[in-house]
C-alpha cells in the first residue's frame, strides 16, 4: 500500500514538473493558419552564423502546410542593392525580406505597414526603442531579429600587470583602468603602442557605412549630431574636426592599422583575435569567436566594458556611445502572399527562434529571450559569458540609438565616408575635408528636398 | 510554241518574274537574319536607347514619379557630371588602369608568345597552363589578390617579413598607399588579361610566312631584327585586334576592382565603373549612373573607333 502511494505521488510529482518545465519552454508563434499549398518566397541575409535561423523553418512548413522557398541569401550591403533594384522594377515578389533599422527608410513606400497584423500583445516582448526604430511616419515596417551595439573590448593581460599600470602611472600620473572615455582610450592605445606592449592601440572599421557609422558614435558620444533639426549639416563643427583629428592622428602615429581604410567588420575582429589590439569598441556578435581558443589568440584574454563618452570638447553634453541597429523582417507591398508572410515573420520572430538564436551570440530584441539566456549564463563556467549578457542589455535598452532614420542615410554615408577616409589618410586636413563633405551632404539633401 | 513565248505578254511576265526574282534575292538574306537582329534589337537596343532616356531625367529607383522628362532640365545629369571633381578623377584614373593594363598586358602577352611560339617540347601542356587565369572569374581573381595583398595576412607582407626586408609594425598597406593601390589592381587585371592576347598573338605568329624568314635568314638577320622588322610589323593586325578587344573587355575589371579597393580608399582607386555603381544603385541616382554610363560609352566608341583605323592601316601596309 505504502509502496503504491508511493508511487502515485512520484508519477505526479513528474507529471507536475513535467507540465511547469512544457509551460516555462519558450514557444513557437505563427504555427495557428493552415497555409496548405501556399509558396512563401523570402530573400535572407546570409553567410555564416546567420543562416542557423533558417534550419527553424521545417518546423514551420511541417506545422503550417507551406512551402518556403529562399530567393536570396546576400550580405546585408548587397541585399539592400537587390530590394532596391527589385523594388524599383516590381520585381519584389516575395513575401518576406530580410531588412535593417539603417535602411528601412529607403524602402517605406514599398513596404507593408505591419501593425496591423500584429496585436498588441505579440508586439509587447519586444524592446520599445527598437520598434521606435522600426516605426515611420506611425507605420511599424519591421519586426525586429536581433540587435547590434557594441561595448569596449580591452585585453585583460595589459590591465592586470602591475609592471605595465606602473609604467603608466609614471608616464601620465592616472592609474591603468578600464577606459571609460575616447580621451583615456586615446592616451592609453598610444601608450600600449609607444612602449611596445601590444602591436595596436586601437582598430576600427575604415570604409563604407561602417566608417560613417563609427564617425558618427564618437561624434553623437561627444555631444555632436551630424544634422540639425533642419537636416543641416553640422558634423563639420568644432566636435567632428576633434574626432576626425583624433582617428587621423592615430593613424600617423601607427595606433590604428595601415590597412585601417579597407577593413571591416572582419578585418577588425581579425586584428583582435590575433591579440594584436588593446582597446577596441566592436559588437557583441563576434563573442563566440573571440573566445574560441582554435580560431583566437585573445581567448580568455578579453573583457567587456560599457561603449565610451565622447571628447571633453563637447562639454556637458559628452554621453554613452551606442551606434545601434536591428536586423529585421519586412513585407513588401507587392507580396502576393501577405498573410502568410506575416505568419511566417511570427514564427522566425517568436520566444523559442529568437532564444535560439540568441545562443549563437547574437543580441535578443526581446525581453523574454533576455530573461531567458541571462538565466541560462547564471551559471556558466566563465563569468564574462553573464556579464556580457547583463551589460549588452543595459546598453540595448538605455543606450541604443540608430542613426538619422532617412531614405538618404546611406547616399550620405557614401558621400561622407571617402571625405574621413581622406582626412585619415593625410591627404586633407580634418576642417576642409568636413566642409567639403557637408557642402556636397547640403546639395544632395537639397536634391532630396529637404530645403 | 517558240512564237508564243516571245510573245510580249510572256516578254512582259518574264521580266516581272525577273524583278521579282531579284527583289527576293535582295530580301532573302534580310529575311534569314531578321529574327537575329529584332532580337539584338528588343534585348540590345531598347535598353540603350531606353537608358539614353533615363539620362535626361532626374530617375531615382525608389521615386518611380522622378522618371519624367522635361526639357528645363534634360542635360542637368551631364552639367553636374561635367562639373564633378569625382567624375572627372574617376576617369582619370580609369584612363591610366586601362593604359597601362592593356599596355603592359600586350608587351608580356607579345614576349610570351613569341618563346611559346618556340617550344618544341611540352608546348600542349604550356598552353594548357596559360589559360588558367581564364577560368577564374574576376571575381574570385580579386579576391584571390585581395589576399595576396592583405596587409595584415597577406601573402605578400608575411613573405617580406619572413625574409626581413620590413618589420611586423611597418607592414605595407598595399591596398592603402598611393600609388601601391592602382598597382596592385593592375598586377591583378594583367594576370587575368594575359592569356586571351597571348593566344590571338601566338595565332598570329604561328599564321606568319616562313619564306620571309628563310630569307632574312640568309641575308644574315639577327634574332632582335627579325622580330623587329618582320614579325612585329606583320603581327600589327593581330595586335590590333588583341588591344581592340582587350581595351573593350577592360570592364571586365570591375569585379576585380569593386573586390580589391571598391574605388577606396578616399577614391584613390576610384573607376567609372565603380562610381557609376554607387551613384546608380547604392545612391539610387539611377539617371545621373545612366548619363556617366553613356559618357563611357561615347568614350569606348571612339577608342573603338581609333583602334579599328589603326587595324585599316595596318592591312593596306601589308
Amino acid at each position: 500500500m505504502i509502496r503504491k502511494l508511493f508511487l502515485i505521488v512520484l508519477m505526479l510529482a513528474l507529471l507536475s514538473a513535467f507540465a511547469v518545465s512544457a509551460q516555462d519552454e519558450a514557444q513557437y508563434a505563427g504555427l495557428d493558419m493552415d497555409l496548405s499549398g501556399i509558396t512563401i518566397k523570402m530573400a535572407n541575409i546570409g553567410g555564416g552564423q546567420y543562416e542557423v535561423m533558417y534550419d527553424a523553418i521545417s518546423i514551420f512548413e511541417e506545422a503550417t502546410g507551406a512551402t518556403v522557398e529562399i530567393v536570396a541569401l546576400l550580405d546585408g550591403f548587397a541585399i539592400d542593392q537587390k530590394l532596391k533594384v527589385d523594388f524599383a522594377t516590381g520585381a519584389a515578389d516575395y513575401d518576406v525580406a530580410w531588412d535593417h533599422t539603417s535602411f528601412v527608410a529607403q524602402y517605406t513606400p514599398f513596404l507593408l505597414p505591419l501593425q496591423d497584423y500584429f496585436s498588441e500583445e505579440e508586439l509587447a516582448p519586444f524592446s520599445p526603442a527598437i520598434l521606435d526604430a522600426a516605426t515611420i511616419g506611425g507605420d511599424l515596417f519591421l519586426i525586429p531579429r536581433h540587435a547590434d551595439i557594441s561595448p569596449i573590448h580591452y585585453r585583460k593581460d595589459l590591465y592586470e600587470d602591475e609592471a605595465i599600470a606602473a609604467a603608466y602611472m609614471d608616464a601620465t600620473g592616472e592609474a591603468l583602468t578600464v577606459p571609460t572615455n575616447l580621451e583615456e582610450i586615446d592616451r592609453q592605445a598610444r601608450f600600449f603602442v609607444d612602449n611596445g606592449h601590444s602591436t595596436l592601440g586601437y582598430t576600427l572599421a575604415g570604409k563604407e557605412e561602417a566608417l560613417t557609422g563609427r564617425f558618427y558614435e564618437m561624434h553623437f558620444a561627444s555631444g555632436g549630431s551630424l544634422f540639425d533639426e533642419n537636416y543641416e549639416p553640422t558634423f563639420n563643427d568644432d566636435i567632428g574636426v576633434a574626432v576626425a583629428e583624433l582617428l587621423a592622428g592615430w593613424y600617423a602615429d601607427g595606433v590604428i592599422p595601415s590597412d585601417t581604410t579597407s577593413l571591416l567588420w572582419d578585418g577588425v575582429a581579425q586584428y583582435f583575435c590575433n591579440n594584436d589590439v588593446a582597446i577596441k569598441l566592436e559588437w557583441y556578435g563576434w563573442y563566440a569567436y573571440f573566445q574560441d581558443p582554435d580560431s583566437c589568440a585573445v581567448a580568455g584574454n578579453f573583457g567587456l566594458a560599457r561603449g565610451f563618452t565622447g571628447l571633453s570638447v563637447g562639454g556637458d553634453a559628452v554621453r554613452p556611445s551606442g551606434w545601434a541597429g536591428a536586423h529585421a523582417f519586412s513585407v513588401p507591398a507587392t507580396a502576393p502572399n501577405p498573410q502568410a508572410g506575416v505568419q511566417l515573420i511570427k514564427f522566425l520572430s517568436s520566444e523559442r527562434v529568437a532564444y535560439e538564436e540568441a545562443l549563437l551570440g547574437f543580441l535578443p530584441t526581446r525581453g523574454d529571450v533576455w530573461d531567458r539566456i541571462i538565466a541560462d549564463a547564471s551559471d556558466a563556467e566563465n563569468p564574462l559569458d553573464r556579464e556580457r549578457l547583463e551589460l549588452a542589455r543595459i546598453q540595448v535598452g538605455e543606450d541604443f540609438k540608430t542613426p538619422p532614420l532617412i531614405a538618404e542615410w546611406i547616399p550620405f554615408s557614401n558621400i561622407f565616408y571617402p571625405h574621413l577616409q581622406a582626412i585619415i589618410l593625410g591627404d586633407v586636413s580634418a576642417q576642409d575635408g568636413l566642409d567639403a563633405a557637408a557642402a556636397e551632404t547640403r546639395e544632395m539633401m537639397a536634391d532630396a528636398g529637404y530645403y | 510554241m517558240a512564237a508564243n513565248s516571245n510573245s510580249p505578254a510572256q516578254k512582259e511576265n518574264q521580266a516581272r518574274f525577273a524583278a521579282v526574282n531579284r527583289i527576293e534575292a535582295g530580301f532573302f538574306p534580310f529575311a534569314m537574319i531578321s529574327p537575329a537582329v529584332i532580337l539584338i534589337l528588343l534585348v540590345v537596343g531598347f535598353p540603350l536607347l531606353y537608358s539614353l532616356y533615363v539620362s535626361f531625367t532626374p530617375y531615382e529607383l525608389l521615386k518611380p514619379n522622378s522618371l519624367n522628362f522635361t526639357t528645363a532640365r534634360a542635360l542637368r545629369n551631364y552639367q553636374k557630371l561635367l562639373n564633378d571633381e569625382i567624375f572627372w578623377r574617376s576617369l582619370l584614373n580609369t584612363i591610366i588602369f586601362l593604359a597601362v593594363t592593356v599596355n603592359l598586358s600586350y608587351v608580356i602577352s607579345l614576349a610570351l608568345s613569341q618563346l611559346l611560339a618556340r617550344v618544341t617540347v611540352g608546348q600542349s601542356v604550356l598552353r594548357t597552363l596559360l589559360m588558367v587565369p581564364m577560368m577564374f572569374a574576376p571575381i574570385l581573381v580579386g579576391m584571390q589578390f585581395r589576399w595576396f595583398f592583405n596587409a595584415n595576412l597577406g601573402l605578400v607582407n608575411n613573405f617580406l617579413i619572413s625574409v626581413g626586408l620590413i618589420q611586423e609594425q611597418g607592414q605595407i598597406a598595399w591596398l592603402v598607399d598611393v600609388p601601391l593601390g592602382m598597382i596592385t589592381i593592375i598586377i591583378a587585371s594583367i594576370w587575368m588579361n594575359i592569356p586571351v592576347m597571348t593566344i590571338i598573338l601566338l595565332a598570329g605568329t604561328l599564321s606568319l610566312p616562313s619564306e620571309t624568314f628563310e630569307a632574312a635568314e640568309v641575308d644574315g638577320a639577327s634574332g632582335w631584327q627579325k622580330f623587329r622588322f618582320i614579325t612585329f610589323p606583320l603581327l600589327a593586325p593581330f595586335s590590333y585586334i588583341a588591344l581592340t578587344i582587350m581595351s573593350l573587355d577592360i570592364a571586365r575589371a570591375f569585379d576585380i576592382v569593386r573586390i580589391m579597393t571598391d574605388g577606396g580608399p578616399a577614391r584613390r582607386t576610384e573607376m567609372l565603373w565603380t562610381y557609376i555603381t554607387r551613384l546608380a544603385i547604392e545612391d539610387t541616382k539611377f539617371g545621373l549612373g545612366s548619363a556617366m554610363s553613356w559618357i563611357t560609352v561615347f568614350l569606348s566608341v571612339l577608342f573603338t573607333l581609333y583602334f579599328f583605323r589603326q587595324l585599316v592601316k595596318a592591312r593596306i601596309v601589308q
